[in-house]
């Protein structure tokens, strides 16, 4: 088993108030990536080097600017991961070769958008889990390629309108289950987040950086621009993910998932879709309730299933 | 050749204004270029966009560094230095400001001697003013003297048509008496004399110096500098804290503020970073005992002006 | 037949549209996306009738655009910068498949560092792959071209992918009045596709795309490759005649501009390239004789035509908007090599590196390094190349610099 200690943080109290990651980044007004990145880079902190894919985080670091108080490095869109494996191997030498001090040594995470890590990024990500990378992995998931102008990706949800899906149906595909891929790998620890649960996901970096090994993190990133709802409605948007059960919130370690916030009483999916226009079509000029009623029977089949597997775990 | 520049924000529509004229133009039989000006800029930020018109195919591109006619959609990117609403500003360029101030006292407050035109400011919420770019158009049309008022009507009904008929209508209406209004100075707006190969400035060319990849790969050795950036410049809402209702709570506006623009004093309350707050309202949305309020950032800055706390 | 504003990502739309193709393979990349968006859009409401799907990654994209190739239908696709190298492997590959397709890229600077704004660095570094290049100034040259790279890669003297290229900003998302040609006239001047013997089908079984083992195939095949490109020119010469015939619009392989009496001329590639004819214009104004040539063909190289047209010229300046590190221009070393040890070939022959990351050229600069050329004639003397870079530039990189504290390293602050 896995040790992992108590965790620091039971309450939003106990997180911290004022914040590493600096300010004056070009990231859009109430941007759910940066809120969650902010939160996660607080627990983190500045001994650590942030291994960057093409996408809307990119533009963190603009030459003179940067708002890391640690390291970066932009690499491309495909190959983060083994990008994170170069940094990685060389400070393991130049520790063991006794060039640096081990104070000297840092996390490195990978910090890519949906687009490169359910796509173009699965593949080196796939490798550096395989080769058991010493590295922390963050997915800003804002469920289709929002630097570009929100054209549908690998995560895109179903029935949602995107750039490249804007059909009266919209996007036929389904969101992958990047969580389930990536624990077939059977890493040291995946996670799902969301900065609008800021204790939870404190709590599953805390964890993390606890562990070795490949560290991987889901977070849900409502996007103001993307899914096209206003700026100031992204924190409620984010919890009405999770109400809904849209967003499970979980966690896989040593072969088992963990719900760690299982919703009492799911909302209706509803609920959360008719606050964003990607799926207003849904609701205008007339309520396609076929539809809305198979998102809905996905996520109940989902929690079923959940069900299922949690009374079994108790017997 | 006209050449007309475009200042706004991102979101208030410049990239359509300039549509509008450009189309109007075309419809007059002119040759057009218009484009948008894209950066790394979001919602709120200053982005401009431009139109040329000629009688014959324009072979110029790129940026207007000296416009004949400069539209500020709004006034207050004036003072915003990475906005360039003056770059290339001199007595033979008009300029149209949609301001709630006179024209002579932006022309005192510029020190510049060309011609200055305002329209009046309808809303509060500048994030908000879908019609502007309309508005501005309209104005902008009359003041170019050569555009009619159907080749405006056509370019509307073009540019806007996929939007519905409600919308073209309302813009229809606002472009319209914006044209109207200006009809005193029909004309006022002049092109300017082709740079002569004669007598032109010599470019400074310089021979880059070798330097050492310690200095010359692009790398940045400073932490968390991007605070050097003021991105409280894109807010059009401001939000404020009312500290008699404030709860002190458990900070949950600064956990959830994006852009981590809250922090927190040694009472322990919020204090919210104005130079940073991009005007998202997500904590004045989030906070428990509602005490954020939101108040239109004009307001605010006529207030602060005024020596008042906003 | 119409002409409305239309930026150059739409007009490459249009032209992908007017060819009837049938497959789109897509990935989206600033500032290419709207093409796909608007192909995606008139598929969705049935304006067009083809299949567009996206790929996980350019790699992907262009595997898939050439194999559909290979089973005998109509391809379009397109990407810019990262992702025509992200490509790059596949660009070899399929061009060796012999099979016809339409890629446009729309140029934008390369990383490191990472930009938005184009120069060609892009699609030079396709250069040597197989696939012909067509270079465009205007949002109309972007339609028209898209229309004759079809042909021009279907013939059956050629049958290899064509890359039709366009500046980033400066085209992409710039509309200029552009004449949408009529759909009938547009089919009957690309034609139904002919696959030929291109094709998967059942009852004829074929092994495309195989290894060989030996030098003396892969030099046959490689070399096969080579010569259809060289038939590029012809086809395209007579492409482009018919073209002008059916819609008076006149691309020659080498746009000529004001060079019949020119003693100097400038040459350069793409949308800046209409600066330049501005440039032109104001020189000659003011009684200097100066024209421009631009290549709108880049693969096959028209060194012939160059030839021609340069034949006792007295001085070129060849502006690139490209660097190759440890090298310069790359189109002013192809033009070296096109015009060395003829007979007339001008002896001053310059180069300009300008441009880069979509930074300006002014008027003023075309003006100077009209004068430079001048003054290289009358003292027969050739100056090194020279960047188009200011003193105020490099002020301002410097405050850039000041601001990163790249001076701590310079120091040695930190060890």
């Amino acid at each position: 088993m896995t040790e992992v200690k108590a965790t620091f943080y039971r309450r939003m109290k106990d997180l911290p108030s004022t914040h590493l990651l600096g300010t004056g980044t070009p990231m859009c007004s109430g941007c759910g990536g940066l809120e969650a990145l902010h939160q996660v880079y607080d627990v983190i902190g500045e001994k650590s080097v942030f291994v960057n894919a093409a996408g809307c985080m990119t533009l963190l670091s603009v030459y003179p600017f940067t708002p890391f108080r640690g390291s970066w490095l932009y690499t491309a869109m495909a190959s983060a991961p083994a990008g994170a494996q170069g940094v990685r191997d060389a400070l393991d030498i130049l520790l063991e070769k006794k060039r640096i001090p081990p104070e000297e040594n840092m996390e490195v995470v990978v910090l890519t958008g949906d687009g490169s890590a359910y796509g173009m990024g699965l593949s080196a990500t796939s490798g550096a889990m395989e080769r058991n990378l010493d590295f922390l992995y963050i997915c800003y998931d804002n469920e289709g390629y929002g630097n570009t102008g929100q054209q549908y990706s690998g995560a895109t949800p179903h029935a949602a309108k995107t750039a490249t899906s804007k059909g009266p149906l919209g996007f036929p595909g389904f969101k992958k289950d990047l969580f389930s891929i990536w624990a077939a790998h059977k890493p040291a620890y995946v996670a799902t987040v969301i900065g609008t649960e800021p204790v939870d996901l404190a709590r599953k970096i805390e964890k993390a950086r606890s562990l070795k090994g490949p560290r991987m993190i889901i977070a849900l990133a409502p996007c103001p621009p993307g899914w096209d709802f206003d700026p100031k409605e992204s924190v409620e948007i984010g919890k009405l993910a999770v109400k809904s059960g849209v967003w499970p919130l979980k966690e896989y370690i040593d072969g088992k998932v963990t719900h760690t916030k299982i919703p009492r009483q799911r909302i209706p999916v509803e609920d959360y879709l008719k606050h964003q226009g990607r799926f207003a079509h849904l609701f205008e000029p007339q309520c396609n309730d076929a539809l809305i009623n198979e998102i809905q029977k996905k996520v109940d089949d989902y929690w079923d299933e959940v069900q299922k597997t949690t009374s079994l775990d108790k017997e | 050749m006209y050449r007309i520049r475009f200042h706004g924000r991102g979101g208030q529509g410049m990239k359509t204004a300039s549509r509008i004229l450009g189309t109007a133009f075309f419809l007059q039989g002119y040759e057009v270029q218009d484009a948008p000006r894209y950066g790394a800029e979001r919602r709120g930020a200053p982005i401009f966009a431009y139109v040329r018109a000629d009688e014959t195919p324009i072979n110029e591109r790129g940026i207007i560094t000296q416009a004949d006619l400069v539209i500020v959609a709004d006034d207050s990117l004036v003072p915003v230095p990475g906005a360039g609403v003056l770059a290339g500003v001199d007595k033979h360029t008009v300029i149209l400001i949609n301001s709630d101030e006179s024209p002579e006292v932006w022309k005192q407050r510029l020190n510049i001697s060309g011609k200055v035109f305002t329209l009046p400011v309808e809303t509060e919420d500048r994030a908000e003013l879908r019609f502007i770019g309309a508005t501005c158009t309209g104005a902008a049309a009359k003041l170019l003297g050569v555009i009619t008022r159907e080749s405006l009507s056509q370019a509307i009904e073009e540019e806007l048509g996929d939007l519905g008929h409600a919308v073209v209508e309302k813009n229809l209406h606002k472009a319209l008496t914006a044209f109207d209004l200006m009809k005193k100075h029909a004309g006022c707006v002049s092109t300017m004399e082709k740079t002569s190969a004669a007598n032109y400035t010599r470019p400074a060319w310089v021979e880059l110096p070798f330097e050492d990849a310690r200095i010359s790969a692009p790398s940045i050795h400073a932490a968390a500098n991007s605070v050097q950036v003021k991105t409280g410049l894109w807010r059009t809402q401001r939000p404020v804290i009312d500290y008699e209702h404030c709860s002190g709570c458990w900070w949950v506006c600064s956990t959830f503020c994006p852009d981590g623009a809250i922090n927190v004093t040694e009472q322990g309350l919020p204090d919210i970073d104005y130079d940073h707050c991009k005007g998202c309202m997500v904590c004045v949305a989030q906070c428990p005992p509602h005490a954020i309020h939101a108040i239109a950032e004009e307001v605010a800055q006529a207030e602060e002006a005024k020596g008042g706390q906003a | 037949m119409k002409r409305k504003l239309l930026t150059g990502n739409g007009a490459a739309a249009w032209g992908a549209r007017l060819a009837a193709t049938d497959y789109i393979p897509a990935f989206p990349i600033t500032p290419q996306t709207e093409i796909i968006e608007a192909l995606g859009n008139w598929i969705d409401t049935d304006e067009m009738d083809a299949r567009m799907v996206t790929l996980e990654s350019e790699h992907s994209m262009i595997t898939s655009a050439g194999a559909a190739a290979a089973t005998g239908v109509r391809v379009f696709s397109a990407t810019s910068s990262q992702g025509l190298l992200y490509g790059m492997e596949m660009l070899y590959t399929v061009a060796g498949w012999r099979a016809p397709f339409v890629l446009v890229n729309v140029s934008r600077g390369l990383s490191s560092p990472i930009t938005l704004e184009p120069d060609h660095n892009d699609i030079l570094a396709a250069r040597d792959s197989g696939f012909l290049q067509i270079h465009c100034s205007t949002c109309q040259e972007v339609l028209d071209s898209t229309l004759m790279a079809f042909r021009l890669g279907e013939d059956p003297r050629v049958r290899l992918p064509v890359i039709v290229n366009l500046d980033g900003f400066y085209l992409s998302f710039t509309r200029e009045p552009v004449e949408i040609p009529d759909e009938t006239a547009a089919r009957q001047f690309v034609g139904d596709y002919d696959p030929e013997n291109i094709r998967f089908r059942a009852s004829s079984p074929v092994s495309q795309a195989v290894a060989v083992l030996g030098g003396s195939p892969y030099s046959y095949f490689r070399y096969e490759s080579h010569l259809a490109a060289q038939n590029g020119l012809a086809v395209y010469d007579e492409i482009a005649t018919e073209f002008a015939e059916r819609f008076g619009r006149s691309y020659t392989a080498i746009e000529s501009y004001r060079t019949d009496d020119a003693e100097l001329v400038f040459v350069m590639m793409g949308s800046f390239a209409t600066k330049a004819r501005e440039a032109v214009d104001r020189l000659r104004e003011n009684g200097q004789a100066v024209g421009l040539l631009r290549p709108r063909l880049l693969r096959p190289f028209p060194a012939q035509h160059f030839q021609q047209l340069l034949a006792g010229k007295k001085g070129v300046a060849v502006i690139d908007q490209n660097i190759s590190m440890g090298m310069g221009g790359v189109l002013h070393s192809e033009l070296a090599s096109a015009l060395y040890g003829q007979p007339e070939s001008p002896r001053i022959l310059l180069s300009f590196i300008g441009g880069l990351g979509g930074r300006d050229i002014s008027l003023e600069e075309f003006f100077e390094i009209s004068a430079v050329t001048q003054r290289a004639v009358e003292e027969g003397q050739v100056p090194p190349p020279r960047l188009l870079y200011t003193e105020s530039e490099l002020r301002e990189v410097r405050k850039l610099q000041a601001v990163a504290k790249v001076e701590r390293d310079e120091l040695g602050e930190k060890k």
